[in-house]
């Protein structure tokens, strides 16, 4: 796993993290994701703490951030990086199961730029995620201080 | 009897004042001492021992006071005098008699309020009492509601998981094992996958129809014409190999949730469409009929297969159905839907059919008094 990845992939279930990965494949952007197992994890990358100290300080293309994580979970993953000056321009996709209009409403107050409700189906889910990779890591200028493509 | 002896001796003790008076020289102190007398009687006693008082004095005066003495002989030259002191015992009687009739008015009004205060304090004990009663249950409901939110989110979140594993990973073997597979595993293979879709379709369902009973609803004045029309180009638009005849009455003005009385149409209306599929041409009409108490009671009529009378108590119960899977597809969420929105509403649902003879869906809902004319129109 790359530690420059453009793609801050959150996620705590093994499975997910496998569909998620085999979509991203089908455009060729499974080598531009880290993973972050909980949302502890993900702020120490953000911050470049712990295991992810000694990375270059460039922020990700996107987020996609489960919401139910162990931990410190994905709403306030997402508080803390839209209360923080240096990370707050950081597009975050929320990507959950939950259906419920509670947790995309405070989604939506905290800032997040998309979120995504996982299809049951897998085809739906495959095209759901790479079309997300592809939007946000490929055609999306993101902000100034990310990781930019390399062509 | 109490009040009689009183009488008889204030009356009894005035003579003796006046005759012990008379014996000092004092002269003609009878008549006010007397009527001191009755006046005191009528006070204390009230009307009868004060007209007893009145004839006590009476006789005694003329008795012992009048002349010829010690007679009850009244001389013409006397009659005014003792006329007189009639007419003033029975004024002085009289007025205390209406200042006595006064005080037990008083006295019965202070009564009455007394009793009607003890029994308003205990009406209001019971009103905190119901009071408290209504707070614990709210609580305990806000409990109860706050955990059937957790468990609906909980459903949401993780039954879902482990059903999207289920068939993602059956799609992933699919493709890699396709080659190697014979016919008859890769049957078994598609009835994995097409069992989890349809699981998935149901929680999907389940948690949508427990949403209805837990949001908030916004009530504003909805114009059913308008709605209808919008959901029959909606259905139209995806049913367009289907020839369907619509017919669109007078719909009134009702109150409700707009995204929820959309919705309720939706599922009757494509459960029309659905149901008067093998119809050429399917007819559907919606039309209302004003019912009592404010409401209108608007129906959704097909001619499609209808349904056995027998069953109509399992119309709108969840996942009921009353055709097989592969006669009609669906959840058979959509009625209990129907029923829960308009349950919210204050509304009843209700249907007729017959086998093959198409069905009818009723349901009602109050009306917005608006002075707004309805004309029947085709969509």
């Amino acid at each position: 796993m790359s530690e420059l990845g453009r793609i801050l992939v959150v996620e705590d279930d093994p499975r997910d993290v496998e569909l998620t990965l085999t979509a991203l494949d089908e455009y060729k952007l499974a080598n531009e994701v880290v993973l972050a197992r909980d949302g502890k994890e993900a702020l120490d990358y953000l911050y470049c703490r712990e295991q992810f100290a000694s990375r270059s300080d460039e922020s990700p293309a996107v987020i996609l951030l489960d919401l139910k994580l162990p931990k410190v979970n994905g709403l306030e993953v997402l508080q803390q990086i839209r209360s923080d000056e240096r990370l707050k321009m950081i597009p975050v996709v929320v990507l959950t199961s939950s259906h419920e209009e509670k947790d995309m409403l405070t989604s939506y107050q905290l800032g997040v730029n998309a979120y995504v409700v996982k299809p049951v189906d897998f085809h739906e889910f495959v095209n759901a995620v790479k079309e997300l990779g592809m939007f946000w890591a490929v055609i999306n200028q993101p902000p100034p201080g990310s990781k930019k493509k390399v062509l | 009897m109490l009040r009689y002896g009183l009488a008889v001796v204030l009356v009894a003790v005035s003579v003796a004042i006046a005759l012990s008076l008379q014996v000092y020289e004092f002269r003609e102190i009878e008549l006010p001492v007397l009527l001191l007398a009755i006046g005191v009687v009528t006070w204390y006693a009230g009307n009868g021992p004060a007209v007893l008082a009145v004839v006590l004095s009476t006789t005694a005066f003329n008795y012992l006071f009048v002349e010829p003495l010690y007679t009850l002989y009244v001389s013409v030259r006397d009659l005014p005098y003792f006329l007189v002191f009639v007419l003033a015992a029975i004024i002085v009687a009289s007025f205390s008699a209406v200042r006595r009739r006064i005080e037990d008015n008083l006295r019965h009004a202070r009564d009455r309020l007394q009793i009607e205060l003890e029994q308003r304090e205990q009406r209001e004990a019971e009103v905190r009492k119901l009071n408290q009663e209504l707070t614990l249950r709210a609580a305990e409901l806000a409990t109860a509601n706050k955990e059937l939110e957790s468990f609906a989110y909980s459903v949401s979140h993780d039954l879902r998981a482990p059903l999207r594993h289920l068939v993602g990973y059956s799609e992933l073997l699919k493709k890699h094992a396709s080659n190697s597979l014979d016919d008859k595993s890769q049957r078994y293979m598609q009835t994995i996958l097409e069992s989890g879709k349809r699981m998935g379709n149901l929680i999907d369902d389940l948690l949508a129809f427990s949403r209805i009973g837990r949001a908030e609803t916004r009530t504003t004045a909805v114009d059913l014409q308008q709605l209808v029309r919008e959901v029959v180009s909606e259905i139209g638009a995806q049913t367009k190999q289907q020839e369907i005849s619509w017919k669109v009455g007078a719909l009134p003005v009702c109150y409700g949730d707009r995204p929820l009385l959309r919705l309720v149409l939706v599922n009757l209306l494509s459960n029309a469409v659905k149901f008067s599929g093998t119809r050429r041409p399917a007819k559907i009409e919606i039309g209302s009929v004003d019912g009592n108490g404010g409401k209108s009671e608007i129906f959704v009529s097909d001619n499609g297969v209808g349904f056995d009378m027998q069953y109509v108590n399992k119309l709108f119960g969840v996942f009921q159905r009353l055709h097989r899977a592969d006669e009609f597809e669906g959840t058979g969420i959509g009625l209990a839907t129907v029923q829960r929105i308009v349950h919210r509403h204050g509304g009843n649902v209700r249907a007729e059919g017959a086998v093959d003879q198409g069905a009818t869906f009723y349901f009602s809902l109050p009306r917005a008094n608006l002075p707004l004319e309805r004309k029947a129109s085709a969509p």
